[in-house]
């Protein structure tokens, strides 16, 4: 659906954008992450048509972004940063002006503009002045605009930033049900809001793309690149057969250590490490219990948070060190 | 075409839904108004408009720059450019649609001063001759005015910076096209004088319709609109 080849972008001096090659089916969901300056709004502003690479092509469907800018522009709905719109319409006005501006018809329009005021919870608020609107809300009308001609790929700039923590869930809440079969672009600095809300994460740092894969494959490339270890807890009414337990676990072949303690309640606490580079011992674990018919209450990955953040910090912070490093993804 | 237009009806709405509109239209319509009802509607005065037409030339002067000054400034300024020109219209369009958006304006503003022809009609019988040239030399100025304005709010987010831009080049063309042609004297001043839009305008006022003077204020409105849509579109490759 969006394909990048060998884009380059610079200002002046400046190059924001140094040799980025992605390539995005339909349908995915893709968070784009990195810390302010890192070529994330550069690159999406190409994606969009409103700034041509300096080298290098920028494909939507199969269309170029600068010669067939207007059909490219058709395809995509694209919330920008700020998401500015005009203080003194009424969201009705507001979204009826852009429905005219994509030649939505009257009657179609009126269809359009019921959906994603549905859609995008706007009921209470049609017609009031934009002026008068919560940032949450106005975020909201930023969507809906931007969904009004049910583009086939949404483009949503940094879209929480400057949201209270409530306007925040719910904004990602709104997100992610409006990607529905959509293919789906969300920039952002923030790892949680990538990390919840996308199902591939695109790392950038310095204009280049850092890393790329989805949060699983990040973390294990994270695992591998600092030997990291998987660590696991398991807790099990084991009784007395906590020995038994215990040689089992640690005869698994991907095991590295266990450390099993009863706890005050009767439970059995196990922590179990992974040899280094194993990518998921749960499984294993779980068949061995279920062999054994021993009832489980929580059996889970500790740290996998921890380490695809030390992943992002890693690699903005050793673009920093290196920003002439080769493409990391 | 259907998003000029779309965009030129927001544009419109958009200067009775700020106080803008409402104030430029106040005051012009005070000013013109005191002008007319001390000068022109009193006993032993001629039944022309005359006075009318040479006050709002002078005050388009004023009023055109405040018109046009929020046009792109404020766009660019709010960032809404952005969702505009990520929309599937020309460049071409937008720009269109906002000027053609102030000449709306500008018509709207000078619809009431209908009511002082109707005055002068219900006092005096004028001949509507002069009177109808006199409103198309007014909208050919205010074209003319608006297009150079629309360009200097091509050109920055700062609304003041666009007004004065846009004032400081009329005051400029006014002093070279009458003092400065005095100053160099034959045979450039015919060229100078050629350029001044207030002598063309006086033209009009007189109840003379020339093609030349259409074809001046036309064309030279064009030209800045046409720039007016280079600079927009220069921002895409930058």
């Amino acid at each position: 659906m969006i394909r990048l080849q060998e884009v380059f972008k610079s200002f002046g001096k400046v190059h924001a954008v140094r040799g980025v090659t992605l390539d995005i089916p339909a349908g995915q969901i893709v968070g784009i992450l990195g810390p302010n300056g890192a070529g994330k709004s550069t690159t999406i502003r190409m994606i969009a048509g409103l700034l041509p690479p300096s080298a290098g092509t920028v494909n939507v469907d199969g269309l170029d972004t600068i010669d067939q800018s207007r059909p490219v522009r058709r395809r995509l709905g694209y919330l920008p940063e700020s998401n500015p719109l005009y203080p003194e319409m009424s969201v009705e006005q507001y979204l009826r002006f852009r429905a005219r501006l994509f030649g939505i018809s009257r009657r179609a329009g009126r269809t359009a503009l019921a959906r994603v005021i549905e859609r995008c919870g706007l009921e209470n608020v049609r017609r009031r002045r934009i002026g008068e609107l919560s940032k949450g809300y106005r975020q909201r009308v930023g969507l809906a605009a931007a969904l009004l001609h049910d583009p086939a790929a949404l483009i949503l700039d940094e879209p929480t930033s400057g949201l209270d923590p409530s306007q925040i869930a719910e904004t990602r809440r709104l997100i992610r049900e409006l990607a529905g079969r959509r293919t789906m672009l969300l920039v952002s600095h923030i790892l949680p809001e990538v990390e919840k809300t996308c199902d591939r994460i695109i790392i950038f740092a310095h204009g280049q793309v850092q890393a790329d894969g989805t949060r699983e494959e990040l973390i294990r490339k994270a695992g591998r690149g600092r030997q990291e270890v998987q660590r696991c807890v398991l807790e099990a009414r084991a009784g007395d057969r906590i020995n038994d337990l215990q040689r089992l676990l640690s005869a698994l072949p991907g095991v590295g250590s266990c450390d099993l303690a009863t706890q005050a309640d009767g439970w059995v606490r196990a922590r179990i490490a992974g040899k280094p580079g194993v990518p998921d011992l749960r499984e294993e674990i779980g068949s061995i219990c279920a062999r054994e018919k021993l009832v489980i209450r929580e059996l889970s990955v500790v740290g996998d948070a921890e380490s695809l953040e030390s992943l992002y910090i890693r690699l903005v912070e050793g673009a920093d060190a290196a920003p002439h490093g080769e493409n990391g993804a | 075409m259907k998003a000029a237009v779309a965009i030129a009806h927001r544009e419109w709405c958009s200067y009775f839904r700020t106080p803008i509109g409402w104030v430029v239209i106040a005051l012009y319509l005070l000013l013109s108004g005191a002008w007319v009802s001390l000068e022109t509607i009193r006993p032993g005065e001629p039944a022309t408009m005359r006075v009318f037409f040479a006050v709002s030339q002078w005050l388009l002067l004023a009023v055109a720059p405040a018109i046009s000054m929020r046009l792109l400034s404020e766009e660019l300024r709010a960032g809404t450019i952005e969702p505009l020109m990520a929309s599937p219209l020309s460049d071409w369009a937008i720009v269109a649609g906002k000027y053609l958006g102030a000449v709306l304006f500008l018509l709207t503003m000078l619809a009431p001063t209908l009511v002082y022809v109707a005055v002068l009609e219900s006092v005096a019988d004028p001949d509507p001759g002069p009177i109808l040239a006199g409103y198309l030399g007014l909208l050919l100025v205010g074209l003319l005015y608006l297009a150079v304005g629309l360009l200097f709010s091509s050109l920055t987010q700062n609304q003041v910076v666009a007004y004065l831009g846009a004032l400081f080049l009329f005051l400029l063309l006014w002093f070279v096209t009458s003092q400065g042609a005095r100053l160099v004297g034959p045979p450039l001043d015919a060229r100078l004088y050629a350029m001044s839009i207030q002598l063309r305008i006086a033209d009009f006022a007189k109840g003379v319709i020339e093609a030349g003077n259409i074809a001046f204020f036309l064309s030279a409105s064009a030209w800045f609109v046409v720039i007016s849509v280079v600079v927009v579109e220069s921002r895409r490759w930058r």
